[in-house]
């Protein structure tokens, strides 16, 4: 009995000096590049706004940014050491459902708001007090998997029709006619799509009903229209599903398509293949959405202009100009100027391969940025 | 003769009687073949997809073991970059189970003493009754309950630790009880009575003999309760969010926890490398750190299991 009390004691000490020791020996990593002038070159290019901020902040919405935001969110930490910044991809509607009632003092969208939206939102941020601004762009590529072909040109027409089914084998003569050098095989053509609602779907469908109206006749919307062809969930899905056949064609976030072969897209007379510059360039070139309160930054998308790659997805940040308490004011504006800057920008180009921010729009939405503070 | 031929004669029914025992029908005997390989058969059946999935976890996740993984969080860490670790996914794990037993173990067990010692009538039913639905609750049902009772005074960003301790209790709760109540209903009665006869009060009874003489199927019900709600994602998603930092404060921000981690992780996909794989960029490293915290997860949860065993053998009376 006596002995048994012993062995008690002793199991109890051992757990809790376990418990303790475990508890004690984590910490967060400390990549060895941010030792050395990583700080300094940060706070010089960025300014004083974001200098040793602390806190938590947290934002949700559009998954297509999470990969950019990753690199935002490490990029920002690694210069405010005590401050925290967590996303949840929730996807573009929750982001927008969560930035109206409060629980998101940041969100992403792949659709700028709509009035109803908007009115939400200036609920939460006060009259005109919504920030807007298209903080990631990204290109969405056409993707195929076909033996021994890796580029292809296609008119949008062709795009149009594949996609719908009405032309089946891959040497049909709307292709071969835009590929004279190409060896293009009978192969039957197997549309996969995806099986969940995106914002990515949202956007190839807009680009397909803007180019193609005459052929892509369903309205736009996440959901993809037509029945019976393949599916497959999120963008790592479609790929995954592209890849395993023979003969397949999908569209996905550019940077997620792998080895697959991919389509330069006939803008005007010549074919652009896809590239963040490219993308860059519609944005850059695309006129802003009129109308709108003085920092709500949308713009409305011209998939014609020549050398422009026209499918491209913009994801907006969205924000308010005013926040309740300054310690979550001073985050969300040194986040956003860290996102916007042109370094930031860059982050995001070199993990997700998007688009980085021309200047003319950088500086017409960085008042906007800057007038974040307590109310 | 007559003796001779009685001789014979129980010579006879010895034998026939021996052949009868021995020899057995070979109807049953076929039917015994049938029913034996059927049932290791089942057995087998049954086993199949558990060692796979131990198989397949084991050689998908030790490649990413090492004092790193275990040791260091997430912060800062994207796309292909194969450093960091699931440190503080396995802290929030622990912390909010954790809690989440304080909660429920003390509530259910008392309230499997109270339906097997004293519960009797209306109330009694009521409660076994409700029990038995709370056992069904779908676990997300859970987490929205948390969320929402949450969200009533914190307003609907609140996302904490302790929220989803909540949560999981909910889970955990019923099956305590449930597991607990069978385990106090095995206790002989002769021993209460025994205990009685000498005097000693019920509450001491119960402390005493019926505690002590359970305490091993005790261990086992709680444990299994945990088992049961250290891997939920749904609930903790809601109410715990998703965070890469290390954050012990259950009652402030944010926690990871494992499961979360994993199935985020998975979401996440390839990572683009822009300039091919090197050892800074991994593409699948995001599938890698998925299998590698399901590993761990699992690792866990063999851990409770033997230290539950040790509890046993340490606590219960020495019969022999």
């Amino acid at each position: 009995m006596n002995l048994s009390r012993f062995t008690r004691a002793g199991s109890a000490v051992a757990v809790g000096v376990l418990a303790l020791s475990l508890a004690a020996c984590g910490s967060d990593p400390e990549p060895a590049d941010t030792a050395s002038g990583g700080d300094g070159a940060e706070s010089t290019e960025t300014g004083d706004a974001t200098a040793s901020l602390s806190g938590e902040l947290s934002g949700g919405g559009a998954s297509s940014q999470e990969a950019a935001m990753n690199a935002w969110r490490a990029g920002f930490q690694q210069a405010n050491p005590d401050a925290t910044v967590n996303y949840d991809p929730v996807g573009s509607g929750g982001g927008r459902t969560g930035f109206g009632d409060g629980s998101y003092k940041f969100a992403g969208s792949d659709a700028a708001l709509d009035d109803e939206e908007l009115a939400a939102a200036e609920a939460q941020c006060g009259p005109d007090g919504v920030i807007e601004f298209p903080g990631y762009v990204s290109p969405v590529a056409v993707a195929f998997n076909l033996e021994g072909v890796d580029s292809l040109n296609m008119q949008p027409e062709t795009i149009a029709n594949i996609f719908l089914g009405e032309i089946t084998t891959w040497d049909d003569e709307a292709i071969a006619a835009d590929n004279p050098d190409a060896e293009l095989p009978g192969t039957a053509i197997t549309v996969v799509h995806r099986s969940d609602e995106s914002g990515t779907t949202e956007n190839f469908e807009e680009y397909l009903y803007t180019v193609a109206p005459d052929i892509w006749t369903t309205e736009p919307s996440g959901v993809w229209p037509i029945d019976g062809q393949e599916s497959a969930q999120g963008t790592s899905g479609v790929v995954g599903a592209a890849q395993a056949g023979d003969g397949t064609i999908t569209y996905a976030d550019a940077s997620q398509v792998a080895d697959l072969g991919t389509v330069a897209v006939g803008v005007g007379d010549e074919f652009v293949p896809y590239s963040a510059e490219a993308a860059a360039e519609v944005v850059a070139q695309s006129p802003r959405t009129e109308g709108t309160s003085e920092y709500v930054y949308s713009i409305d998308l011209e998939r014609d202009i020549p050398g422009t790659y026209p499918i491209v997805l913009v994801s907006y940040s969205l924000a308010c100009t005013s926040y309740d308490d300054a310690e979550t004011a001073e985050l969300v504006k040194g986040f956003l100027t860290y996102l916007a800057s042109e370094e930031g920008q860059q982050a995001a180009s070199d993990a997700a391969g998007s688009a980085p921010l021309s200047d003319t729009i950088r500086q017409a939405i960085m008042p906007g940025i800057e007038s974040i503070s307590a109310s | 003769m007559s003796v001779a031929t009685g001789t014979t004669n129980t010579a006879d029914a010895t034998e026939r009687t021996r052949a009868l025992l021995t020899a057995a029908d070979p109807g049953r005997r076929r039917t015994d073949l049938v029913m034996r390989s059927l049932i290791w058969f089942a057995f087998a059946l049954a086993m199949v997809p558990l060692v796979w999935l131990l198989w397949t976890v084991t050689v998908e996740g030790v490649g990413r073991m090492s004092i790193d993984f275990l040791s260091l969080s997430m912060r800062n860490i994207f796309g292909g970059d194969p450093t960091g670790g699931i440190y503080h996914a396995i802290m929030g794990t622990l912390v909010i189970t954790g809690i989440a037993a304080l909660i429920s173990v003390p509530v259910g067990v008392l309230t499997a003493i109270y339906l097997v010692e004293y519960g009797r009538g209306w109330l009694a039913k009521a409660v076994t009754f409700f029990v038995d639905v709370m056992t069904g609750i779908p676990s997300i049902v859970a987490g929205l309950f948390a969320f929402s009772l949450f969200a009533l005074f914190l307003g609907p960003s609140a996302q904490m630790g302790f929220m989803g301790a909540i949560a999981l209790s909910v889970l955990m709760i019923p099956v305590v009880v449930r597991s607990c109540e069978e385990m106090l209903k095995l206790v002989p009665n002769e021993l209460r009575e025994a205990s009685y006869a000498l005097g000693v009060p019920k509450w001491l009874t119960i402390v005493k003999v019926v505690l002590r003489t359970s305490i091993a199927g005790l261990t086992t019900g709680v444990l299994l309760a945990v088992a049961r709600v250290i891997g939920e994602t749904a609930p903790l998603l809601v109410t715990v969010g998703v965070t890469d930092s290390i954050n012990m404060n259950p009652f402030d921000g944010r926690m990871m926890t494992l499961p979360v981690f994993s199935y985020r992780q998975y979401h996440q996909g390839y990572a683009p490398c822009p300039s091919g794989e090197s050892a800074s960029c991994v593409a699948d490293i995001a599938f890698q750190n998925a299998w590698g915290s399901a590993l761990v997860l699992i690792a866990i949860v063999l851990v409770l299991n033997i230290v539950g065993r040790l509890v046993n053998r340490w606590f219960s009376p020495k019969l022999r």
